[in-house]
């Protein structure tokens, strides 16, 4: 059911949420927009637009703004956590980091088809930090994206551009005046009720249907990810590709840092006076010290660790989670300090590959 | 599941044996609790201050208090251990984690341990489960190399490996040394002097991955069956239980799904250099 509003009734959704619980979600902050806690709507990126290309990032006034380099793992899984504190002689308080009632709000669909991911892997692999923080979260407010950038392909892995279920409310705007809402959970309708929303009719139903599909079309590269996993899986072996579509990368893992699905971790011991805290803190297997080991390096080659990142979104996540990696942001094509795009990547290994050699 | 980090033990380090110049074997008794670890899994092994490492189990004894874990010293945390734990220092022990050698599920088959290496120190506590219980079994082999013989773990344990009844103890280094009397070549040059009923055979191999991935192929090539090899295989892990992702080897988890992983199981990614 669609309800029809306008960015007056965004403001007042911000409004009746805060009541709840603390509010995490994008926000204008010095000139860029961040993924943490929302003090006041003016910090809301209702009058920002993005321009976002490979390995280029701008935010100017306007309207439609889409994502930033951050994302709920910002919140959900920080990029540093304390886990314990260890005295001298072993004694180990354990750090549980609760959070009580937030809500998140204006997340992408992207990024709840993330949030998806990682409650898949971490309900197999139990981690009580990424949980603890999970449980705490008492609403979702979608933020769904009608008018994409050029680097998202959400369409092709069909996370978005619209949302049908896993939050509580979502938003559509159209335009300032036009803003369509969609309900999700019980706790959505307690809101839209509150807003006294009409329903929308079905000429505005129209326009944002019409609106989704072209999303859809201008997010699909075009390879089913049937074709894509396909080709992937037999690429496995051919070094000389892998090399090829890695030969740019520079091993800085900025992809892995801004990958709303990526989450290994490095554990490091801080000493403070006679106690020792033990942090966990994000690594990512793009980086030269990931699977270093003291007698080697697993992934010593930059192609291993470039191929890996593919895989695992694309193979790996699926038979660890059930779902694709890989939610179509497109956050590591824009964050690639050289731009490499992982579409490029994957339309040349499905060439390489594809239907036509059977 | 509790928290892993929380379940940090402190054991004390009641015995050491210099076997090499940079490996030591450690034997751990927990202070005030027990564990019941079988052979094949591993401990994260903690210095205050430093971090821990994943060591494998080289020896469990039955009491569930005591174990020993042989360290290599070449990272940050061994280096540590080496300078910092002795006879008598505390250390902390989480585990154990991992999934071990099928050994209860193999009995009344002939056995082959492949160890190259400290490779090795994983299979110890499977030569010390299959004297301990001689009779479940039937032919045994194991073959055990190392660069030169200075690099043998272990050596004080030969001579009850060879007196194994029914068996076959093999030894081999990677280039001549005078006065060595044993093969000369490597580990895996070995299984062709097996003597096992091939079909009926499981091999427990642990080593590095390219001598892991040759040893395969001779197993293979002599008719040994996919999914009677056993390998364990070793990756950074930094967490122990699946959290931390480092341990990846293709989609699964070393910490988790092995170390000790079915042949056939892994083929396909153990065939490429780097997954």
């Amino acid at each position: 059911m669609l309800y029809k509003g306008n960015e007056e009734d965004v403001l007042k959704v911000y409004e009746s949420v805060k009541s709840i619980g603390i509010v995490y979600g994008y926000k204008k902050s010095d000139n860029e927009i961040k993924f943490d806690f929302i003090s006041g709507a003016s910090e809301l990126p209702l009058d920002v637009t993005t321009t976002q290309r490979p390995g280029y990032y701008r935010i100017n006034a306007g309207f439609g703004f889409v994502h930033s380099f951050q994302s709920p793992k910002n919140f959900l899984y920080p990029p540093r956590t304390d886990i314990a504190i260890v005295t001298e002689n072993l004694y180990v308080e354990v750090l549980e980091n609760n959070i009580k009632s937030v809500v998140l709000f204006g997340v992408k669909p992207c990024d709840l088809a993330a949030i998806r991911v990682f409650d898949e892997l971490f309900a197999s692999n139990f981690n009580p930090y990424y949980f603890n923080r999970r449980r705490g979260i008492a609403g979702i407010v979608v933020e769904e994206c009608l008018y994409p950038s050029e680097t998202c392909f959400c369409g092709s892995v069909g996370t978005g551009p619209d949302v049908t279920d896993g939050f509580d409310l979502a938003f559509a705007r159209i335009d300032r005046d036009f803003v369509l809402f969609k309900v999700g959970s019980s706790f959505g309708k307690i809101i839209v009720n509150k807003l006294r929303l009409e329903r929308a009719n079905e000429s505005d139903v129209g326009v944002y249907r019409k609106l989704v599909e072209e999303a859809k079309k201008k997010t699909s590269i075009g390879i089913s990810v049937e074709d894509m996993q396909k080709a992937l899986s037999i690429s496995i072996p051919n070094e000389h590709l892998w090399r090829k579509l890695s030969e740019k990368c520079l091993g800085c893992a900025n992809c892995n840092m801004v990958c709303p699905t990526c989450f290994c971790t490095e554990i490091v011991d801080e000493i403070e006076n006679d106690r020792s805290r033990r942090i966990a803190q994000w690594i990512g297997c793009l980086s030269y010290i990931y699977g270093l080991v003291a007698g080697g390096h697993f992934r010593k080659e930059l192609y291993t660790r470039y191929r890996h990142f593919v895989l695992h979104k694309f193979l790996f996540y699926p038979k660890q989670t059930g779902l694709l990696g890989c939610v179509g942001c497109g956050r590591c094509i824009v964050w690639c300090p050289v731009g490499i795009d992982i579409r490029e990547t994957i339309k040349s290994v499905v060439n390489e590959y594809g239907e036509k050699h059977g | 599941m509790a928290n892993p980090f929380k379940e940090m033990q402190k054991g004390i380090v009641v015995n050491e044996v210099v076997e090499t110049p940079t490996i030591k074997t450690l034997t751990i008794r927990l202070l005030n609790s027990e564990m019941k670890a079988s052979p094949g899994q591993f401990n994260m092994v903690y210095v205050f201050g430093v971090g821990e490492v994943p060591i494998s189990f080289s020896n469990i004894y039955n009491r569930g208090d005591v174990f020993e874990h042989t360290i290599r010293f070449v990272g940050a945390v061994t280096r540590a251990i080496m300078k910092s734990i002795r006879l008598g220092s505390i250390i902390g022990i989480r585990g154990p984690y991992g999934i071990g050698w099928p050994i209860k599920e193999v009995e009344g088959s002939d056995i082959m341990i492949v160890g190259g290496g400290i490779g090795f120190a994983p299979l110890r506590p499977v030569v010390k489960y299959l004297m301990r219980f001689r009779q479940a079994f039937g032919r045994i082999n194991i073959l055990y190399g190392a660069r030169n013989p200075n690099e043998f773990l272990f050596k004080y344990e030969f001579e009850s490996y060879s007196q194994i009844p029914n068996s076959r103890f093999l030894l081999s280094i990677d280039a001549p040394y005078p006065g060595w009397q044993h093969f000369v070549g490597f580990v895996t040059d070995l299984i062709k002097f097996a003597d096992v009923d091939v079909k009926n055979t499981y091999v427990f191999m642990c080593g590095p991955e390219v001598m892991m991935r040759v040893g395969v192929k001779k197993l293979l090539e002599r008719g040994f069956s996919k999914d009677k090899i056993f390998l364990s295989l070793e990756r950074r892990m930094r967490c122990g239980s699946g959290i931390c992702g480092s341990c990846q080897f293709g989609h699964m988890f070393v910490c988790k799904d092995g170390p000790v992983f079915k042949f056939s199981e892994i083929e396909n990614y153990l065939a490429v250099e780097g997954i």
